[in-house]
């Protein structure tokens, strides 16, 4: 629990912000049809049902409210003030969510931290089934995102971009992204196709983009052939991902998914064949000793490689609140920013999301890993008392890993 | 003589003011249509369709897309292949490129049908007002028939005692997290919970399952927990989402013998009710 100090400081920088960055914060389309919602730090509690007809209204109640994090709806509603059942829905935007929290990422979350809640032991990582020194199942969990985390997070969204313009036909004008200023990405598509969706339609979207309930024999994987490299759909992401995958496996990982003796050896000693099998048929029915049923399971993870781990819930949820642009994040301090589909590849979600881009603060540190911040990277710390870049300060004072000094933290 | 029957048979069926029986009837037209439009041309097809304005464009075989007449926009095959259960319908299965799914002759026939099928079950939802008797006599003598075979559908009475070894395995295993006090995602809980008030579980004993968690508040999850079970707001009584749902939401850790025969977790219960009745030793003076 944040200490109250430290709740006004941040209270006070956020105020600030909504002060001077009024103008930068653009309302969505049709903004008179979304319900917008609040969350007030000091009230811990939401604020929800709210609906504003021009981008002055908005921006007005922001600064009056100083809300720890903005949300409007991605649906449409007739009467957006009522309560949910008599709002009158009338549509919404396709919406994803990409969180580094579910994606198994090559740093695995090493800088998360865990605290038994009965003894306080700690330790880092997801937290362990019972504690090692007590046996207590219950933990608090502190998460940490590392350039690894957001790094991996920017793949998966361009994997799904990918999915959604070549498979779905999504143009790229319908669809807009953003960093959402903790630890993933949003993408909306904004399109007249799809505007009228239920549930039930999304969720056929979401299976197909996460490779949910795929048949490898539906897309012509059997005994004597399989997929081509260049082939639509999902029959040559699968071709693809096979190619990916028998590319860099070692034997150890082909022994992990369960493959036979014989399959392995097969396909470790003819790699070179394999190669070249993709110019004509691909390896399927020519590689000696690899079973059909090994072949499916090599499959299976061709497709894991292939899907974008997306938020399966935030995209069949067709009343789902997302974060506004250029709003700040409460967990981070950072504000959600939007990037473009061509600049995705270069942008630096760490730098590009500073709201604070002046000033330092003196805080007192309990506990953070190295992170960065801008251009600056600071840390690791263990209760130190360290004069930081406001934006770092305050990153640190969001996520509850610091306090503000009794001298008062200076603000320069 | 086929073109006046069909507005007679509607107008019969819609008097019988039974929704099953006008399910079943729609079915059957729609079944008879798209049997019929399987051996029509690519023009008979692409005038229905118009019809029910589905984006649908005939196309030329082409040697990577072997054996497909019809490319048609994702939107219109979700809205009719979704419901339909067998594993090729699943859009995950399918050829789709550019927003469009790839179809032959038969399986656009088989959407139709379920377009044919919505469009039929409107046309019955008019209210007819009055039928001369001798008419009115034949719709009871129809309704009659209907129930003598069909049956009135009545569900076996649930036990009003919880029986947990009768949970299917993704809510056993969402039991044993919560009630070890470990994280349970937003659906998990919301899954769990409404399992348990449909079986019969009270209101009480639910909350009192939440309190080993760590952010634990009696006043929230007393709130939620009543407003699942149809006790406030719009007094809906919520079901657990189907067993597809659960899937799509790693909620599902993978089935057993009985998960496979059924959708739903509610109907696992009720299957793994009798498999456990019919494996009871017999009571004593039983």
């Amino acid at each position: 629990m944040i200490k109250i100090e430290t709740q006004a400081f941040i209270q006070a920088r956020f105020c600030e912000y909504y002060e001077k960055n009024s103008m930068n914060i653009q309302p969505p389309a049709s903004m008179e049809k979304r319900e917008f919602g609040f969350f007030l730090l000091k009230e811990r509690i939401m604020l929800r049902h709210k609906s504003y007809k021009t981008a002055e209204e908005l921006r007005d109640s922001l600064q009056k409210l100083v809300p720890s994090n903005v949300y409007y709806s991605s649906a449409y509603y007739e009467l957006p003030e009522e309560k949910m059942e008599e709002k009158g829905w009338l549509g919404a935007d396709l919406i994803f969510d990409i969180d580094a929290d579910h994606i198994p990422t090559p740093c695995a979350k090493t800088h998360d931290t865990w605290t038994c809640r009965k003894c306080k032991t700690t330790g880092s990582g997801t937290p362990p089934e019972r504690c090692p020194k007590c046996n207590e199942q219950k933990f608090e969990e502190k998460a940490w995102s590392c350039e690894v985390c957001l790094e991996s997070a920017k793949e998966e969204t361009i994997k799904l971009i990918d999915i959604l313009t070549k498979d779905f036909g999504v143009s790229t004008k319908e669809i807009s992204i953003g960093f959402s200023g903790h630890r993933g990405y949003h993408l909306h598509v904004k399109s007249k196709e799809t505007v009228a969706l239920g549930s039930i339609g999304r969720k056929e979207i979401v299976d197909y983009i996460v490779g949910i309930g795929l048949e490898p024999k539906l897309h012509g994987l059997s005994g004597i052939a399989g997929p081509n490299l260049d082939d639509l759909g999902w029959k040559g992401r699968i071709a693809r991902g096979t190619y990916e995958y028998l590319l860099n496996a070692t034997p150890e990982e082909l022994r992990k998914l369960g493959l036979p003796k014989r399959a392995i050896q097969s396909l470790s000693e003819h790699k070179e064949r394999i190669l070249k099998s993709w110019k004509i048929k691909g390896p399927w029915a020519m590689i000696k000793g690899v079973s059909l049923e090994s072949w499916g399971k090599i499959v299976e993870e061709a497709v894991k490689k292939q899907a974008a781990q997306i938020d399966t819930v935030v995209t069949t949820d067709i009343h789902r609140l997302i974060r506004l642009g250029n709003t700040l994040h409460g967990k981070t301090g950072l504000k959600k920013t939007e990037t473009s589909l061509a600049a995705i590849e270069e942008f630096d979600p760490l730098k590009s999301a500073v709201a604070f881009p002046r000033g330092t603060a003196t805080i007192f540190v309990f506990e953070a890993p190295k992170f960065r911040i801008g251009d600056e990277s600071c840390g690791p710390y263990h209760n130190k008392k360290v004069e930081l870049p406001l934006a770092a300060a305050l990153f640190l004072l969001c996520k509850g890993a610091a306090r503000i000094t009794e001298d008062g933290s200076s603000v320069r | 003589m086929e073109i006046p029957s069909f507005p007679i048979a509607t107008m019969m069926v819609a008097a019988t003011e039974d929704s099953r029986i006008k399910r079943t009837y729609a079915l059957a037209e729609a079944k008879r249509a798209s049997s019929l439009l399987k051996g029509e041309g690519k023009q008979t097809i692409m005038k229905i369709a118009n019809y029910f304005t589905l984006k649908l464009r005939p196309i030329q075989p082409q040697p990577n897309l072997s054996n497909y007449n019809f490319a048609l926009d994702f939107t219109d095959y979700i809205r009719n292949a979704a419901i339909i259960q067998d594993k090729k319908w699943k859009l995950t299965n399918r050829l789709l490129s550019k927003g469009e799914v790839f179809l032959t002759t038969v399986e656009i026939s088989r959407l139709l049908e379920e377009e044919i099928r919505r469009y039929i079950e409107q046309k019955l939802q008019v209210k007819v007002k009055s039928l001369p008797p001798s008419i009115m006599n034949r719709v009871n003598r129809l309704k009659q028939l209907f129930y003598e075979k069909r049956g009135k559908t009545s569900w076996e009475e649930i036990p009003s005692e919880v029986i947990i070894a009768a949970y299917p395995p993704c809510i056993r295993r969402l039991h044993e997290t919560t009630s070890s006090g470990r994280h349970v995602s937003h659906i998990g809980r919301f899954s769990l919970t409404t399992f348990l008030l449909n079986i019969g579980m009270t209101t009480e004993n639910v909350i009192d399952l939440f309190r080993s968690f760590a952010d634990f508040k009696e006043r929230m999850t007393r709130y939620q927990v009543e407003h699942l079970a149809g006790l406030r707001g719009s007094r809906t009584k919520y079901i657990p989402p189907t067993c597809d749902t659960l899937r799509t939401h790693g909620v599902c850790l993978g089935m057993d013998e009985i998960c496979r025969g059924i959708r739903h977790p509610l109907v696992y219960y009720r299957r793994k009710l009798r498999v456990l009745k019919m494996n009871a030793p017999v009571a004593p003076g039983a």
